[in-house]
């Protein structure tokens, strides 16, 4: 069949375009890619260096604390962003992680980075049992639930005091000996953070591409209908589930290891699975980078807050402020605000149908009235395809009124 | 009203088999019994129409079979096999694909990632490979063309109109090749003209040798679509037949009139 679409179809490797849906790459889109690429050796060049740059270890501690932020708000996105489940209790699976990489050293005698990855398996075998049970519920249910284990899990770990050293809290080995120095632990520990990010975002980014991928975000969308088209989506949301209890455990483990020290209330917080919902919400929870920038504004915001207004409860405050402001005027989040700003510096739009040009249109009927419709090798039943009207195959190609968005 | 004959050689009624049957199928909503006993046959490689007042229990029916809900009792079998209580997407993959009434569809995918749901994976290698892939591309693609939104395919559905909506619903159904598809009013809420473009498509679709069941409320295209009607009222079936004799069953009338 000589149409447009099929040449293209055939020549270009569709699955490479990132687009995939258009053929041809716009000019404007390789100016886009470049600038991408551009942006991303230059940040990633800026995260390398700022160890060396950072003035002071307090400052590099603030980059660790950022980075581990990061970490947390990417491990929470493989069932937030693509699922839409949004769980409010993964400082469940960051505090078990903690507690299982210091117990497994202190108890276990494990080396401190075999201690972090068995945590992080341990927690992932146990939200198994946990994702069977709480993924049943959607929407409101499934976050009441994510937050009950946080509260059941902070009771455990105050009052099993002979196993996690109760309200007094927990001591952690430091993985790098004692001769290591403060600031170099920091910068070592920033690196760990930032190859661990790099990781997570890999997996989300091929998970994001791959047909699994696919049927996750069908199921963000409407899951009865993903499960009617045939997606196991049982299945889909458990895998992806202990993905991310897996990542927020080790997640959870680094911090331990890097801080030294584990407080019940601290771990077991309402308030660090919020902060993962926050910093993903912020950034967007739907793109790849949107976590990680969620992390930096607020982790950044957090710290500034802290040092200027000391122990006051006015980060809080701020915080809450700037979610409300996010999710009034970018409810999608920064990255996908600034990619629709970008959409409109657009010369040539994308095909759609407010873009279709008459020409474009009559082509389009054209094609379909050259009875191009049917595949080839199934008979046209006499009396259906080239018999249908003008009218009715003009209908199925008219574009949309305008008011309708 | 004069009915059209059936296309597909609607005389061969006797011969038929059976493709998706139930027995004793019900389903309570509190007190409600939605579906009520029902003992339906669906003919294989025919359009079968499901008609029948509005709160008959159709939509209810084709959730039972298709695993949206589990039945209270009865037995949904397809092509012999038992596929009663199975999860929504076993019976998917075991050939039925439906389109729901009030359309659903990805809202924030694209018209082309919503044709890539539906790919069907063998194996969990193959769930790992990339979604835009070149055939399964080409595969909705041509899909799309044949429904007629192909050059729609990077707007996001959310944005096309409820009759592209509904087409695109159709065609994402169409990407599992399912043998037996359900449709919940098809031409609910569509301009005339596009119905017709719908009977077209089924048509073409049940001569490439799909089964069809349609619950619809436009008797003119259920008339000059179906094989085969079976009427609902009350949660079973109170008449059945081809189109021509069921139209002027005296109980059907009443169930519709209320006389
Ligand atoms: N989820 C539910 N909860 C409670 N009652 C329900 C539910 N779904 C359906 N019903 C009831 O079951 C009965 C059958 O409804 P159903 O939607 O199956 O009818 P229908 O034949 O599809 O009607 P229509 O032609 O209007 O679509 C109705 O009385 C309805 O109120
Ligand atoms: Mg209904």
């Amino acid at each position: 069949m000589p149409s447009a679409s099929d040449t293209t179809t055939g020549a270009a490797p569709a699955g490479a375009a990132p687009g995939g849906a258009t053929e041809r790459r716009s000019r404007f889109d390789t100016t886009l890619l470049g600038g991408k690429i551009a942006l991303l050796v230059v940040v990633g060049a800026l995260v390398l260096v700022f160890p060396q740059m950072a003035a002071d270890p307090f400052i590099l501690s603030v980059g660790v604390v950022i980075a581990s932020y990061a970490a947390l708000a990417v491990s929470w996105n493989f069932v937030g962003g693509f699922t839409g489940y949004i769980s409010l209790g993964h400082a469940a699976y960051s505090g078990l992680g903690g507690y299982a990489t210091a117990l497994f050293i202190t108890r276990a005698d494990l080396n401190p980075w075999v201690a972090l990855i068995g945590g992080g398996l341990l927690v992932a075998v146990l939200a198994v049992p946990i994702g069977i049970a709480s993924l049943r519920v959607r929407g409101a249910s499934f976050v009441i639930v994510s937050i009950a284990l946080v509260l059941i899990l902070l009771l455990v770990a105050q009052s099993w005091a002979s196993l996690t050293g109760g309200a007094q809290g927990l001591r952690v080995p430091r993985p790098f000996g004692e001769d290591v120095l403060r600031p170099e632990q920091h910068e070592r520990f920033f690196y760990i953070h930032v190859a661990f990010v790099v990781v997570a975002l890999a997996l989300w980014w091929a998970i994001d591409r791959s047909r699994f991928g696919m049927g996750l975000k069908a199921i963000r969308e409407d899951e009865d209908k993903a499960q009617a088209l045939g997606v196991p989506t049982g299945g889909y949301k458990l895998t992806v589930f202990v993905i991310s209890a897996f990542f927020t455990a080790v997640a959870g483990g680094l911090y331990a290891l890097w801080f030294g020290y584990l407080d019940p209330i601290f771990q077991f917080s309402i308030l660090i699975g919020s902060y993962m919902v926050l910093m993903s919400l912020l950034g967007g929870l739907r793109s790849l980078m949107g976590p990680v920038l969620g992390a930096v504004v607020v982790g950044y915001s957090l710290e500034f807050f802290k040092v200027h207004y000391g122990d006051s409860q006015f980060h809080l405050v701020a915080l809450g402020l700037l979610l409300a402001l996010v999710v009034l005027f970018m409810p999608d989040g920064i990255l996908p605000a600034v990619g629709a700003l970008v959409d409109r510096l657009r010369p040539e739009k994308r095909t759609s149908i407010r873009e279709m040009t008459a020409e474009d249109l009559l082509e389009h009927n054209r094609r379909l009235d050259g009875g191009t419709g049917t595949p080839e090798g199934t008979a046209t039943p006499a009396g259906s395809g080239p018999g249908a009207t003008d009218a009715e195959r003009d209908l199925a190609t008219v574009p949309p009124r305008e008011e309708q968005r | 009203m004069t009915s059209t004959a059936p296309v597909g050689g609607a005389t061969a009624t006797a011969t038929t088999e059976p493709s998706l049957e139930t027995r004793g199928l019900t389903k309570s909503f509190g007190g409600v019994r939605a579906v009520d006993g029902a003992d339906v046959t669906f003919h294989r490689g025919k359009i079968n129409a499901l008609i029948g007042p509005n709160g008959s229990g159709k939509t209810t029916f084709f959730n039972c079979v298709t695993g949206m809900i589990k039945p209270d009792s009865g037995k949904v079998t397809l092509g012999g096999n038992d596929i009663t209580g199975k999860p929504p997407h076993r019976i998917a993959a075991a050939g039925i694909g439906r389109s729901f009434q009030l359309c659903r569809i990805f809202p924030r995918l694209t018209v082309l990632e919503n044709m890539l749901v539906g790919v069907r994976s063998p194996s969990v290698l193959h769930r790992m490979g990339g979604a835009r892939n070149g055939d399964d591309i080409a595969k909705a693609r041509e899909l799309l063309r044949r429904v007629g939104i192909d050059h729609l395919e990077s707007s996001e559905a959310r944005d096309i109109s409820y009759g592209q909506q509904k087409l695109l619903e159709l065609a994402g159904v169409l990407m599992v090749d399912p043998d037996t598809i359900m449709l919940d009013e098809p031409a609910g809420g569509v301009n005339p003209a596009l119905i017709g473009r719908i009977g077209t498509l089924v048509r073409e679709l049940n001569a490439e040798g799909r089964t069809f069941v349609i619950v619809e409320h436009n008797m003119d295209m259920v008339m000059s679509l179906s094989d085969h009607v079976v009427v609902f009222d009350r949660g079973r079936p109170i008449a059945e037949g081809p189109p021509s004799v069921v139209q002027n069953d005296p109980r059907v009338l009443e169930a519709y009139l209320g006389v």
